[in-house]
């Protein structure tokens, strides 16, 4: 099968062009940087299906950061067929000088065009017969929004890459075209592919390039001794660089044909920069955007309209009975919508989908297995293991698919580059540049593509600091640990409010990512915080289309998630807890008996100084499996609470009825744990942090193994989560239990600060100096 | 001057860029090249927001005072 590589600038509009052709749906965003590895699909309607590999963004063939350097090796070694040259039509002369080089390379070379709409809707004008004729290859105007243009591309894609074309350069009249024929015929000599583009290269003094043509070095040293130019001296690369930008815009810019004579008037974009980018108010904006996205996904009082207005409850307007339930199914389904105060949308989504669809579901068919003729032991299985480990997972949907929804829309509008701006500054003074936000913010969907998003990071230290303080961004999987065990704080102890306690939890989160970045860029990850240099798209209206097909993939990711790996895990789970080592059934009252009890009990002191190890008696080592099952994926946590829960709720003797609010959502698992064990309120946050904190899940360890470039890095990552979820938890349990340890923390934290301070300004031989001093 | 203090709005031509190798080829990429024009939108604190060709880019300060303009 042909390849056709999909090649140009980062949020030229590949991946959208890339879904548009073969029907795929890859993650699309309006911000440089989205892509971050080469994915392939097929197109199939040409004579002969092809495959289209789409790349990672580049602004030149000279990469800057880690994953432009997949599109280079792809474009030189893979030898795709074809290479589909994406260029954006609004910012024409930035996005031709990739296309310069890519036409050093002998590959047939087609030009797409792109947004030619939003060149139209300006009021502009391209003349693509003439860009064609200057360009030397086919150019097709496209919109891989709006699907036009498409075929005719393809088509021409197709007839091109039936024929070999041979690089050309537009540096033909520079003053280096001698020096780069030399070189180029020497190259060719020797046989080497592509002597054109690598010649210019080796002009450029391109470290991959000079690295890889060693031999050669003399001799284009040689040449360019006897060269000397008035206003670069011997900047080989600069002079370049002025060469193809003076060609492009000698010669293509007169293709555009703008309205607006005066390139200096402000756009829509720019102006509602002036506030979004404002040097005062920039911040507290972005605060108050997310603000608004926490409120509208969480809160349980929207716009605090009930208690504003002092709304009467369901109770005070007589709907529910004596035992406090809906009167009528039509009361059933407005509580899911108001109750002393209306719902927040994600609130109302959430109760509509726990309440009226999962609730019922199980219900239902927990009753047929209840009623069956199976044996007990398969029952219980059935029901307690498998049912309400899957009912607990599945029940978070809704606020993980709102909270993804409301990034996915700062993400599309193309504010996200903006945020990543204004943090810059603040960014900076932890050693970190506004461009590791990126990573960070999508940690708080899943770490997985977070990590691989580091790609866009050109410093390895300030990768490797990001990739290890990303888990502590509040994963989707995280957000049931916060809630379920927050909501049973509030309901079984009356205290506190579960909203603030999620919305704290998140902020422990950030701010023990803020002090681990701190102490790594301090000692063992020191370096200089590299420059911020960010293109901002312009704003647009987020698309309805790729909102859809972000939280299409979540849900199939989540799903899919449920029904498999956690699904072993609650079975096993099960099994381990039913059976004692003699392979002998036990009842659920039984279970101190189990092999998953006993082999837990082993490691339970461990979690003493956490608050919740030995200190919590003969049933305290549930905590145990669940943060151990945890290690596997998150969502076990909550599985694990519902799975053990039941037989918990045996050994105390009371039943789901007994418990005040509503069955799903792990909250009751989480009660009847907390009336088993005794366990505190410190104790049960410092299990919130240590899990937040610690080892993410298997996927992520696998991912941040793949991209830290050393084993060492990758140890000493694994150990550092161990670390810091250890420390976290064991400051918040001491300090919540016994106020006045806060003071040994602070002299342990001064004391680790002093130190660090002291080595770094006297380095290693003064440690030594001050030793002696004090002797 | 650099561009951090240069006047907002204005088309300014590039003299000058004393950054590192690494920087300063992806910034000649970005099309900031020596001889190129340049206009500054909003200059905050130090960070930068400025046109070049169609294009948008911020700079943080570090970068932003080590580019000279005309």
């Amino acid at each position: 099968m042909k390849k056709f590589a999909l090649a140009g600038n980062p949020n030229s509009g590949k991946t959208t062009l890339f879904n548009s052709l073969t029907g795929a749906t890859a993650h699309v965003g309006n911000w440089p940087g989205v892509t971050v590895d080469k994915r392939d699909g097929v197109y199939k309607k040409t004579p002969e299906p092809v495959a289209i590999i789409d790349l990672p963004g580049i602004y030149s063939l000279s990469p800057y950061t880690p994953e432009e350097v997949i599109s280079r090796n792809y474009v030189l070694d893979e030898k795709p067929d074809c290479v589909v040259n994406i260029v954006d039509a609004t910012n024409l002369e930035r996005n031709l000088y990739l296309t310069t080089q890519l036409l050093e390379i002998d590959v047939p070379v087609v030009v797409a065009l792109n947004m030619i709409d939003a060149v139209e809707k300006a009021g502009d004008k391209i003349d693509v017969a003439v860009l064609e004729k200057k360009l030397g290859v086919p150019v097709v105007a496209i919109s891989a929004l709006k699907e036009t243009g498409l075929k005719e591309l393809m088509d021409k894609a197709y007839k091109a890459s039936l024929e070999k074309r041979e690089g050309a350069t537009v540096l033909a009249d520079s003053s280096l075209a001698h020096l780069i024929g030399d070189v180029k015929i020497a190259l060719k000599g020797q046989g080497v592919e592509n002597p054109l583009f690598h010649a210019v290269k080796l002009v450029e003094n391109d470290s991959i390039e000079t690295e890889m043509h060693k031999e050669l070095s003399p001799m284009v040293e040689e040449f360019k001794a006897t060269f000397e130019d008035d206003v670069f001296g011997d900047d080989f690369e600069a002079i370049i660089a002025d060469g193809r930008y003076k060609y492009i815009s000698a010669n293509f810019a007169q293709t555009v044909a703008r309205k607006e004579k005066d390139r200096q008037k402000m756009t829509p974009s720019d102006k509602a920069d002036k506030v979004m980018t404002h040097k005062i108010w920039g911040i507290p904006i972005f605060l108050a955007i997310l603000f608004a996205i926490f409120h509208l996904t969480f809160s349980e009082d929207f716009l605090y309209l009930g208690a504003i207005f002092k709304l009467p409850s369901l109770e005070d307007l007589g709907l529910l009975t004596a035992e406090g339930e809906p009167l009528n199914y039509g009361v059933r389904w407005l509580a899911c919508v108001y109750d002393g105060a209306l719902f927040s949308p994600g609130v109302i989504l959430n109760n509509i989908w726990n309440d009226m669809l999962v609730g019922e579901l199980f219900g239902w068919l927990g009753g047929l297995v209840e009623e069956s003729t199976m044996s007990a032991w398969a029952i219980g299985l059935i029901n307690n293991g498998i049912f309400d480990g899957i009912s607990a997972v599945l029940s978070f949907l809704p606020p993980i698919l709102t909270l993804f929804l409301f990034f996915s829309i700062l993400e599309d509008s193309g504010y996200m580059a903006r945020i990543a701006f204004i943090l810059d500054r603040m960014f900076r003074r932890f050693g970190l540049s506004g461009r590791a936000f990126m990573p960070m913010i999508m940690g708080f969907g899943c770490s997985v593509p977070a990590m691989i998003n580091t790609r866009t990071l050109a410093d390895e230290k300030e990768k490797t600091a990001t990739i290890r303080v990303i888990p502590f961004f509040s994963c989707g999987a995280k957000l049931p640990i916060l809630t379920a065990v927050a909501g049973a704080i509030v309901a079984y102890f009356g205290v506190g409010n579960a909203d603030a306690i999620t919305f704290g939890m998140y902020v422990l989160g950030i701010v023990a990512a803020i002090v681990s970045v701190l102490l790594m860029r301090n000692t063992s990850l020191k370096g200089e915080t590299p420059p911020f240099i960010m293109e901002l798209p312009a704003y647009h209206a987020p698309q309805f289309k790729n909102l859809m097909a972000h939280l299409w993939d979540k849900t199939k990711h989540f799903v899919k998630k449920a029904f498999t790996i956690i699904l072993a895990s609650t079975i096993v789970i099960w099994a381990l807890s039913h059976f004692a080592f003699d392979w002998r059934f036990l009842e659920d009252e039984q279970i101190n008996e189990s092999i998953l009890a006993n082999l837990s009990k082993l490691v339970q002191p461990l979690f003493t100084p956490l608050g919740f190890g030995s200190q919590l008696g003969q049933y305290g080592w549930v905590f145990v499996v669940a943060v151990v099952a945890g290690l596997i994926a998150k969502e076990n946590v909550i599985a694990t609470f519902a799975t053990l829960a039941a037989c918990l709720m045996a050994v105390v003797g009371m039943d789901f009825g007994e418990l005040a609010i509503d069955a799903e959502d792990g909250i009751d698992a989480v009660q009847a744990m907390v009336m088993a064990t005794g366990i505190t309120i410190p104790a049960l946050i410092s299990f919130i942090a240590f899990n937040m904190t610690t080892i993410p899940c298997f996927a992520a360890v696998g991912t941040a193994k793949g991209e830290l470039d050393s084993k060492k890095r990758y140890v000493g990552t694994l150990l550092f989560w161990l670390a810091s979820s250890y420390c976290v938890g064991a400051m918040v349990y001491t300090i919540g239990s016994w106020w006045w340890t806060c003071f040994i923390w602070i002299a342990v934290v001064a004391l680790t600060v002093t130190g660090i301070v002291l080595v770094n300004k006297y380095g290693k031989n003064g440690r030594k100096l001050l030793w002696a001093r004090g002797k | 001057m650099p561009i951090v203090i240069a006047p907002s709005g204005r088309s300014l031509r590039i003299v000058r860029i004393a950054a590192d190798e690494k920087t300063k080829k992806h910034l000649e990429n970005l099309g900031i090249t020596v001889n190129g024009e340049i206009t500054v939108l909003s200059a905050s604190g130090g960070s930068v927001v400025c046109k070049v060709k169609d294009g948008r880019i911020a700079l943080d300060r570090d970068v932003s005072t080590k580019i000279f303009v005309a």
